[in-house]
């Protein structure tokens, strides 16, 4: 029998076979409809390159990280499977669900589940769980596995989870949660840059694009902000953007790649940038000039400084914007320091990074920063990312679907029609 | 708070009975600047504004609608719903926001050791000092607009702000 594997993210569905390495498919989990036509896209005609979703239309079944909307959902699922030809009623399913899920929305995943797509049987799984299950099978003898415990912080579309696992379970009462996540930060950007360059407020796919590009963290953010002030070339994050115009291209894109990785050059430290920008000063700022005409007379481009870093900021510091929560550094220690204290240093030595957020560059580097002045000086501090920070989960979840014991931890459809979803779903702890 | 100031401002010179009624219209846009603030961040969640709330339910409504009242005139032919009735409906078809869910759950009157949504909140951070950014250019911002608390770091920004955002998010 096979087992479905569907990471159901607010962002992302990731879904494919257990026991898989890759999954089949990663879709956006919304519907979008472009404003030449009436009809609403789901799943891979999103991806499809040929089609335009200039001010598309969104609506999306999650709303801040749960499932609000089944009935999106189940349109959306319904495309996903048969276009995978996978047939629900002979398979079983392991489904993703975010921590804390509110008991009337399992009630509907599961009625969901059961009564409208007629799975066999369902697994119901938390990210951090199978985040730790995947990096401790990596390093059969690193210290995740040896120890049975990690911190894995997920920073997702939605929110941030700092979650300590211990022996494959996320201690629950540790889980310390911060409400910002990946879309908060494409629409911040859009917001910005619909103030000071050109009106982007309805472009949601377009921003995320810009954002995945452009963005990254800062390690010194008052040093960044006087390079990001300075004039011309000397000016290393400034950097331009080209909108789509519908005709010769659909898809927007950077418009000098060169020119927006300047910004790496930047960590070895300032005296060796400046010999090398000296050669190459005057070939580029004769480019410049033809750049910004170019600004002047086409409209469709807008360039970014201080927006690049500002903008992934906000993990670090959402105070800055108005929210009162703390930043990501201490969310992790609080999370820490909720558990036993025999377990604080190696959740310490075993921080996880996961999810589609800590693709910035340069995201551990500056975590480790701030989080250690936080952590006493006796305990180590290892933070490690994972080699594909989206899909982690999802392989995760594809080992667990094909150990052995996989079959006697669902709930099968029979149990369901018996004793409901509530008794069900004791079997999952959490 | 106001029987106080009122009290007092039988003593007051004249200048500071004028001036009095205004600190206090002052002191309550403070909460209009937190309402705009906290408003913002809402908008941080939005997917797409305006634009999709408007327009798809409309779609949504008449196409539905439709359908139902086709089928079933043509299996009942039941009297047409009252406008009202069909809000209701509508009502009750329509998606509810997390937050509604959220109250509905009632998590507040579960014991304080079971770990819920609510307690999994990281909460304030430790230290209150911010960093403030201006609002126009990005940059660090020394100056705050004396009309609706937003910042801004020049002259320049200054009258950017005025021109364009200046008490567009309060009220």
């Amino acid at each position: 029998m096979t087992v479905v594997v569907l990471d159901n993210g607010g962002g992302l569905i990731k879904a494919g076979i257990g026991g898989e390495r890759e999954p089949l498919t990663v879709i956006p989990n919304c519907l979008a409809r472009p404003v030449s036509s009436k009809k609403f896209l789901t799943g891979d005609q999103l991806l499809s390159p040929t089609e335009d979703l200039t001010s598309a239309t969104v609506r999306r079944p999650f709303d801040r990280g749960y499932l609000i909307n089944p009935d999106l959902q189940s349109t959306i699922w319904a495309h996903l499977f048969s276009t995978l030809r996978l047939t629900p009623s002979h398979s079983s399913l392991l489904l993703t669900e975010p921590l804390f899920n509110l008991p009337s929305i399992q009630r509907h995943t599961d009625e969901l589940v059961f009564e409208e797509f007629n799975f066999k049987a369902l697994y119901v799984a938390d990210a951090p769980g199978l985040v730790h299950l995947y990096e401790a099978s990596r390093r059969p003898y690193g210290l995740v596995s040896k120890s049975q415990c990690s911190l894995v912080v997920d920073c997702g579309f939605s929110f941030v989870h700092a979650a300590p696992v211990f022996q494959n379970f996320c201690v629950n009462y540790g889980v310390k949660r911060m409400d910002l996540g990946g879309k908060a930060l494409s629409n911040y950007l859009k917001e910005l840059i619909s103030y000071r360059s050109i009106n982007v407020m309805d472009e949601s796919f377009l921003m995320d694009h810009v954002k995945e590009k452009l963005c990254f963290v800062s390690l010194d953010v008052q040093r960044d902000l006087m390079i990001a002030r300075k004039r011309g070339n000397d000016n290393i994050f400034k950097c331009t953007y080209v909108l789509p115009d519908g005709v010769t291209y659909t898809k927007g894109f950077v418009k000098d790649p060169a020119e927006a990785d300047r910004y790496r050059t930047l960590s070895d430290g300032a005296t060796g940038l400046h010999t090398e920008k000296m050669e190459t000063d005057q070939q580029e700022h004769e480019e410049k000039l033809e750049n910004k005409n170019k600004i002047d007379l086409t409209k469709n481009e807008f360039s970014l400084t201080n927006e690049r870093f500002l903008v992934p900021e906000m993990i670090f510091r959402p105070a800055d914007l108005g929210m009162n929560q703390a930043g990501l550094a201490e969310c992790i220690v609080r999370a820490v320091n909720s558990c036993h204290p025999h377990l604080q240093p190696v959740l310490y030595e075993s921080i996880i990074l996961t999810g589609g957020s800590t693709l910035f560059p340069r995201f551990a580097e500056r975590l480790e920063r701030e989080l250690r002045p936080l952590v006493p000086d006796n305990y180590r501090v290892k933070i490690s990312t994972q080699e594909d920070p989206i899909l982690g989960v999802w392989r995760g979840g594809s080992l667990l679907a094909s150990s052995p014991d996989f079959e006697t931890m669902c709930v099968t459809k029979a149990e369901y029609e018996e004793l409901g979803s509530f008794r069900c779903r004791k079997r999952f702890f959490h | 708070m106001d029987e106080d100031m009122s009290n007092s401002a039988r003593r007051m010179s004249t200048r500071t009975r004028r001036v009095a009624p205004k600190m206090v219209a002052a002191l309550a846009s403070n909460d209009n600047r937190t309402q705009a603030v906290l408003a913002r961040l809402e908008a941080l969640e939005n997917d797409n504004p305006g634009l999709e709330t408007v327009e798809v339910n409309d779609d949504s409504d008449a196409s539905l609608d439709d359908d139902d009242e086709q089928v079933k005139r043509q299996s009942k032919g039941t009297k047409r719903k009252t406008r009202q009735a069909k809000a209701l409906e509508n009502a009750k078809k329509a998606p509810r926001t997390f937050h509604e869910l959220l109250h509905e759950a009632n998590l507040e009157s579960l014991p304080r050791h079971v770990p819920t949504y609510l307690r999994a909140a990281v909460g304030p951070p430790s230290s209150v000092a911010r960093r403030h950014f201006c609002t126009v250019c990005g940059f660090s911002s020394n100056y705050t607009c004396v009309r609706c608390g937003t910042r801004f770091c020049s002259t320049r920004c200054q009258n950017i702000h005025n021109d364009t955002r200046c008490l567009k998010f309060v009220a």
